[in-house]
């Protein structure tokens, strides 16, 4: 590896490989020799079928499961040190706020853990709940809001302790393509405003080709990295931009680029 | 129409038939045994006859009435199972929180508490009765071990359902055990919790009034007993079944009563959204 790579990239993926121990004793090779850079700032989609290893490449930079071969660096340093400072948000599937909690004392929370002072921590939840456009909602409990709203809020939670990289996991997905399409232009003003690198797992190839700067497309078993795809349609991108040639062709060269499905 | 299905959909409608539907069954049975039996009040005595019992002013053993009585050894019987239900909150909670924290402790500790589940009270009364020495102690200890094992398995249930996601979250933000366990497990597991506890007030109860019976002094079981072998009059026994009855689904309300308290946000799920 060059000194210049691990100074330039934000995140650095080398030769990344994941092999699981299957049931019957065989190995399942779940992700292969994964390179690539991504940038400070950067909006990078994983797109893929499932069984493509996207979610495990996602969860290899979380720190949630260490690479059986390969090296992952996050700023210089490992996934484990970067975790430890604080600089992932997850954002889940399902918005996994806590029932028992207020949508603004569901901010909070990492900001309990990391000690902040009572003043502080509300100052923060106050200005991210805004940053999502939910202030009036501040005193609902989860249940009260709507799926789209709880994403959000999860959105929000993520973004309180100002961490350097958002990672997300398929977000959009339970939503209906109304509320989608809506939090995909939402999703896109944070980014601008907040100046995030995320990385955003999905299966969704219009919602990549919408949303990111790169679209790495993986496909399965096993589950490797086919082709990084730039998209470089104009920014702000708006609801409009769907419905351009441009727009279509990009969507078109995502889907061609998929290998054995 | 709405206002109708208002009505029959109503919480109170629906206690209202319960209640109702309970009465007539019992009304049924008191009529067949009083027809086939001369002393029916042995079998099941009609309810005005229970009621007219409880409220009467007739002293039933020279000093008290037959509620007075019952009152009286209700409160000894009650403070007793109520000592022993803390006790074994307390225990199960512990036990729970110790299988959640290690594995191992989950795998030695799990058959004991079947064990102890499969044991019937009667049998391990008399043990706990010579081991303890003391028959007061023996029934608090008894009560705490009924109320030890849904508290036990139902906060263990909890602490499990508790999402991938959750514990995933916690790890991202670095958090410390602790902070895993005040932040997350813990106000998680507190509906299971609840439904262990919600079990557990009238068997811990009951099981009271059962090892009362085993020995003499003060309580519900020992009068009961009394009443049982002709010490006084047999309404004393249907007294004590019908106070018990009300007292043990009184606790379990309690209990959901004060988890309602606890969790507002449970009050917006019986609302809906």
């Amino acid at each position: 590896m060059n000194v210049e790579r691990i100074k330039n990239a934000e995140i650095m993926l080398d030769n990344v490989g994941m092999t699981y121990d299957a049931t019957d004793g065989k190995k399942v090779q779940a992700l292969t020799s994964v390179t690539m850079d991504i940038q400070k700032g950067e909006f990078i989609s994983l797109l893929g079928p499932s069984g493509c290893g996207k979610t495990t490449l996602l969860r290899i930079i979380a720190d949630l499961l260490q690479p059986t071969s390969g090296k992952v660096l996050i700023g210089g340093e490992s996934p484990k040190e970067a975790r430890l400072k604080r600089k992932y948000g997850m954002v889940f599937q399902s918005a996994v706020l806590y029932d028992w909690r207020t949508v603004i004392k569901n901010i909070e929370l990492p900001l309990e853990i990391i000690h902040e002072g009572k003043a502080e921590r509300r100052e923060r939840a106050v200005k991210m709940l805004d940053l999502v456009g939910l202030s009036e909602f501040a005193n609902h409990y989860p249940r009260q809001l709507s799926g789209g709203m709880q994403q959000r809020v999860g959105i929000a939670r993520a973004l309180a302790l100002q961490p350097e990289i958002l990672l997300m996991d398929e977000p959009f997905s339970a939503l209906d393509e109304f509320t989608r399409e809506k939090l995909h232009i939402d999703l896109l003003k944070i980014w601008r405003k907040t100046n995030k690198t995320i990385i955003f797992v999905t299966h969704n190839i219009s919602e990549s080709v919408f949303l990111s700067d790169r679209v790495c497309v993986l496909s399965p078993h096993p589950g490797r990295l086919s082709a990084v795809i730039d998209i470089d349609l104009p920014r702000p991108r708006t609801m409009e931009i769907r419905d351009t040639p441009e727009f279509t062709a990009l969507v078109a060269k995502v889907r061609n680029s998929f290998e054995g499905v | 129409m709405k206002a109708i299905r208002k009505i029959v959909n109503s919480k109170a409608f629906i206690t209202l038939v319960w209640i109702t539907v309970i009465i007539i069954i019992w009304e049924i049975c008191a009529a067949r045994a009083a027809e086939v039996k001369r002393t029916p009040e042995n079998v099941l005595p009609h309810l005005s006859g229970v009621i007219d019992s409880l409220t009467s002013d007739r002293k039933i053993n020279g000093s008290q009435t037959a509620l007075g009585m019952v009152l009286e050894n209700a409160g000894a019987t009650l403070s007793r199972a109520a000592v022993g239900y803390v006790i074994g909150i307390a225990a199960g909670f512990i036990l729970a929180l110790l299988m959640s924290l290690s594995g191992i402790i989950e795998k030695i500790a799990f058959p004991y508490l079947m064990l102890i589940q499969l044991i019937p009270i009667l049998g391990m009364a008399p043990i706990i009765n010579a081991i303890t020495g003391d028959i007061a102690v023996s029934r608090i200890v008894i009560a705490a071990i009924l109320t030890f094992y849904p508290v036990a398995a139902n906060t263990l249930a909890g602490f499990k359902a508790v999402r991938r996601e959750a514990h995933e979250l916690m790890y991202s933000y670095a958090a410390n055990k602790l902070q895993l366990y005040t932040k997350t497990m813990i106000p998680a597991c507190i509906p299971y919790f609840f439904t262990g506890l919600k079990i557990s007030a009238p068997m811990a109860i009951t099981a009271s009034i059962l090892v009362d019976t085993l020995q003499g002094g003060i309580g519900l079981g020992c009068l009961l007993s009394q009443s049982l072998k002709g010490a006084m009059t047999r309404y004393v026994f249907w007294d004590i079944v019908f106070f018990s009855a009300v007292i043990g689904i009184l606790s379990f309300y309690i209990m959901g009563l004060i988890e309602t308290l606890l969790c507002p946000y449970k009050r917006l799920e019986k609302k809906g959204r």
